[in-house]
């Protein structure tokens, strides 16, 4: 085994191999960053509309669920003729609109989900109980929703809808007991939202009678997804039938723009990297050109010294990046505290997600880097010309 | 609401008389519309109940908070909108101008007092609330700029070092002949200035030529007139005064460091 | 045979675009066992003549034979492995590696020789012993005295039992006291059967060899 005299030279000048360290630290943590921002929010997307298993959507024809205020028709026959599919375990429509109360003087907006209990994928609940199939007289709420109306599990409200905003009037009043406080998965944070049984939130709201947000499907089968999607998509050609992989296409084509910012960023950080460490070791291999001469000159050949610079240079990167991890992942926090600021984001979304094989990847590219930087000034200083190297030391 | 459209009338007869449509550039674009023709419209794909004349295709203006989504627009005269809305007679909203002199916020105050089932705003207000998603975006440039800032400093002050250092041998000997410690950080200083200037300069062309290659690309991708990368004199005078600053001041710390060391550590033999 | 036949060297090369005639037709012949000091005033060309005949420099005309071996006939490959395992280098700056220590700087000619851990380390020590150093093997090469790290680039150059050492200005560094220790030494490896061709300013050093060959002008005048 060689003696590493290539990697023992990092610690010949503390002061540059820190400074190059935080260097290649900074750009490694850059490079890791823009990995994880890369697919961070279509992974997290992902995760979260696969979190109850509920594979496809299927919404009014050209929307996304929840995108706009539209709804499709004939929602109970649309339900049953998807459940007919024998690829379908499980099929229940939402409806989605605004619902009042009010507390003393003030009337709070509510935002209000019908849903069927038996086949929902919004919420989980957190305290008490869930509402029970054809439950007509029981209501969820969502932690901020109860907390403006200082009510919990078992209290009575009224809740309505079908406001006139002109009159101030509603058009349908229910008073309702809160069955339980619920984690709506899809809600923005602090958002209040409410949960009632699909027919009520039907009579409530004026979306009429029969009407739903979107239909969410499970399938028995997650290799038959994209089969069963194209049968649905072929039985009902005025809607929109979306899989989980449409839905984060949509995503990925509507944030664009961050991913090939996390392209260009990335780049950016690895031609950095490739930059410092060439630049050093082209540096530190001019001044120990002498050194070098002599080991060629006491029989050390071409590629050792090649081999060792090159070590170097690798073993620099690899420091670097160790650091850059550490501190990549303090500035995908910071990072991500922020972008999960969007107004009306669901709180479960974040945009830097860790992606194992992905970062593996970017580190092998990097230390890749590194050890190619270093390979150009490393061939230099084995082909300079041992006695004319000698011969400039000595004068 | 949504509103669906068809290229040519199929199936069932429109319910209502054929009305005045004028429709977006991409959207005529997307489904071969010109001028004259005729299209259905409704609310939902099974409701096309109203028949349309294209009257004409225009160009919207361009609205960042659509970008994303990629809406797309018709206008038709308001009350065949709220006819086909099923609800006449209603609007979501109003606007208003003022004469020259008023103040919006005073006059959103008045109409408040009297309101009765609606509120006035100044558009300002709207705009800055609709802008929050924008606001996020800024943040996140501001803190991606920061550390690019903080890597470029490092890496910046890491090659001064390495630079400067290069020459160690020569300011041992400066200083054997007699040039004093301030003229050698002078020197040194003016060069690091030189640099600092060239790198701002092309700095700055580097930044044009890719604020252009952004916008060139970004609107051809989302087909639109949308100003997205700009570099104003504000911002070219900040990163100058950065980028000298930071320039500067790694020359400084590197000249410093070499003028303290003895020479004869600097020639080796100490 | 000789050990070494150097016949008709010419050496030429520019220096700021003029001509030097470093070398202008030196023959020489070095046996097993001699110890030849080249002698000479600064631009003689006696530093050329060593970087040639230990073939880290080539002639422009002329050849240099090796135990019978053209130098010019080998690939750099050849002649790398020649300068391993046939030749030891002493230079005037010693040329350690100042994060390796004493040990590990003798060692690294053996290592690259592919020679096994535990006996290059063996072998390591007891050249840093011979040359007087054993008990400075674990220090670094930067802790070490001018005449300590001279004698350590010694025991590297012995390292793989060489046939030549040659060595350039090994004194040129020193004071003249250290320079005598170093001296000693090399009286001592010559006496041990070591060939040595010693490039020198050093009166003292050309009288201790058994062969003075002077120069002047790129030509042995002597």
């Amino acid at each position: 085994m060689r003696i590493g005299w290539g990697i023992r030279n990092l610690a010949r000048q503390p002061l540059r191999t820190a400074l190059s360290l935080l260097g290649i630290a900074v750009a490694s943590a850059m490079l890791l960053d823009m990995v994880m921002l890369s697919g961070g929010l279509e992974r997290s997307f992902e995760r979260l509309l696969l979190g109850r298993g509920y594979q496809i959507r299927l919404t009014p024809k050209g929307t996304l669920p929840f995108d706009t205020e539209a709804t499709l028709s004939r929602a109970s026959a649309v339900i049953a003729e998807v459940r007919a599919d024998t690829g379908v375990a499980a099929a229940g429509g939402v409806l989605g609109g605004s619902l009042y109360a009010r507390r003393g003087d003030s009337l709070i907006t509510f935002f209000g989900y019908g849903i069927d209990p038996s086949a929902q994928a919004l919420y989980q609940v957190t305290r008490g109980r869930d509402l029970a199939p054809g439950d007509t007289l029981g209501i969820v709420l969502s932690e901020a929703a109860a907390r403006a109306l200082g009510s919990g599990p078992g209290d009575s409200v009224s809740v309505a809808g079908g406001l006139d905003p002109q009159l101030a009037t509603a058009g349908t009043e229910r008073r309702l007991q809160v069955r339980g406080l619920v984690r709506w998965l899809y809600d923005y944070r602090g958002q209040r939202s409410v949960g009632l049984v699909l027919p009520l939130m039907q009579r409530l709201t004026r979306a009429g009678a029969d009407r739903a947000s979107v239909v969410m499907v499970r399938a028995r089968n997650d290799a038959e997804v994209a089969a069963l999607a194209a049968r649905l998509a072929e039985r009902h050609p005025r809607l929109e039938v979306s899989s989980v992989a449409d839905l984060v296409q949509q995503v990925r084509d509507r944030l664009v723009y961050f991913r090939q910012l996390s392209y260009i960023l990335g780049s950016v950080s690895l031609i950095v990297t490739v930059l410092l460490v060439a630049t050093l070791l082209a540096i530190t291999v001019n001044e120990r050109l002498g050194e070098i001469a002599t080991l060629r000159a006491i029989g050390v050949s071409r590629l050792t010294v090649v081999g060792q610079v090159v070590a170097e240079g690798t073993a620099l990167t690899a420091l670097g990046a160790g650091l850059g991890v550490a501190l990549g992942l303090v500035t995908a926090r910071y990072l991500d505290t922020i972008l999960t600021s969007f107004p009306g984001l669901p709180a479960a979304i974040s945009f830097f997600v860790p992606d194992g094989r992905a970062l593996a990847i970017a580190t092998a590219v990097l230390l890749a880097a590194g050890a190619l930087a270093g390979l150009y000034p490393a061939w230099l200083a084995a082909r300079a010309p041992i006695a004319d190297t000698l011969r400039a030391e000595a004068t | 609401m949504l509103l669906a459209l068809l290229l040519l009338p199929t199936g069932d007869p429109a319910q209502l008389p054929a009305q005045e449509v004028a429709v977006e550039r991409r959207l005529a674009g997307e489904l071969g519309l010109r001028v004259g023709d005729s299209i259905r419209i409704g609310p939902s794909p099974d409701s096309l109940r109203m028949a349309g004349i294209v009257a004409a295709v225009y160009e919207p203006r361009p609205d960042p908070s659509g970008i994303m989504r990629r809406d797309k627009q018709i206008r038709m005269h308001l009350p065949d909108l709220a006819t086909l809305l099923g609800h006449p007679d209603r609007v979501d909203r109003f606007g208003v101008s003022l004469r020259a002199g008023i103040a919006p916020e005073s006059a959103a105050a008045r109409l408040n007092r009297a309101a009765f089932g609606y509120r006035a705003r100044p558009s300002a207000e709207i705009a800055a609330e609709s802008s929050q998603t924008f606001l996020v975006v800024s943040r996140f440039h501001r803190a991606i700029g920061v550390i690019t800032i903080v890597a470029g400093a490092v890496f910046l002050l890491c090659i001064m070092l390495l630079k400067v250092e290069e020459r160690r041998l020569d300011a041992a000997v400066m200083r054997f002949v007699g040039v004093r410690r301030r003229t050698i950080f002078a020197a040194l200083l003016l060069e690091a200035a030189l640099i600092a200037v060239a790198g701002s300069a092309f700095g700055v062309v580097l930044a044009w030529i890719a604020g252009a290659a952004t916008n060139a690309y970004y609107q051809r991708l989302f087909d639109t007139r949308l100003v997205f990368s700009l570099v104003t004199p504000g911002i070219v005078g900040f990163s100058v005064a950065l980028s000298l600053l930071l320039g500067l001041g790694a020359g400084a710390l590197a000249a410093w460091r070499l003028v303290r060391t003895p020479p004869m550590v600097l020639w080796g033999r100490a | 045979m000789s050990l070494l036949v150097g016949s008709e060297l010419k050496r030429d090369y520019a220096l700021n675009g003029q001509p030097v005639h470093a070398l202008r037709g030196v023959s020489l012949t070095i046996d097993a066992g001699d110890y030849i000091a080249i002698a000479g005033p600064s631009g003689s060309g006696k530093s050329t003549l060593l970087h040639i005949l230990g073939g880290i420099d080539a002639p422009s005309s002329g050849q240099v034979r090796i135990e019978g071996r053209l130098l010019a006939s080998l690939s750099d490959r050849h002649l790398t492995q020649l300068r391993l395992t046939r030749l030891g280098f002493v230079f005037q700056r010693f040329h350690l590696l100042p994060m390796l220590t004493a040990l590990e700087n003798v060692e690294l000619p053996l290592a690259e020789a592919g020679t096994r851990r535990t006996d290059r380390r063996a072998r390591a020590r007891e050249l840093l012993e011979y040359v007087g150093l054993g008990a400075r093997a674990g220090h670094r090469a930067t802790q070490l005295s001018g005449g300590e790290m001279q004698r350590v680039a010694i025991a590297r150059a012995l390292a793989n039992r060489p046939a030549l050492i040659l060595a350039d200005e090994p004194t040129g560094e020193l004071d003249r006291e250290t320079g005598q220790e170093i001296l000693d030494l090399f009286r001592r490896i010559n006496r041990d059967g070591a060939t040595l061709v010693v490039v020198t300013h050093d009166d003292r050093l050309a009288a201790e060899a058994s062969r003075v060959i002077h120069m002047q002008d790129g030509r042995i005048v002597g």
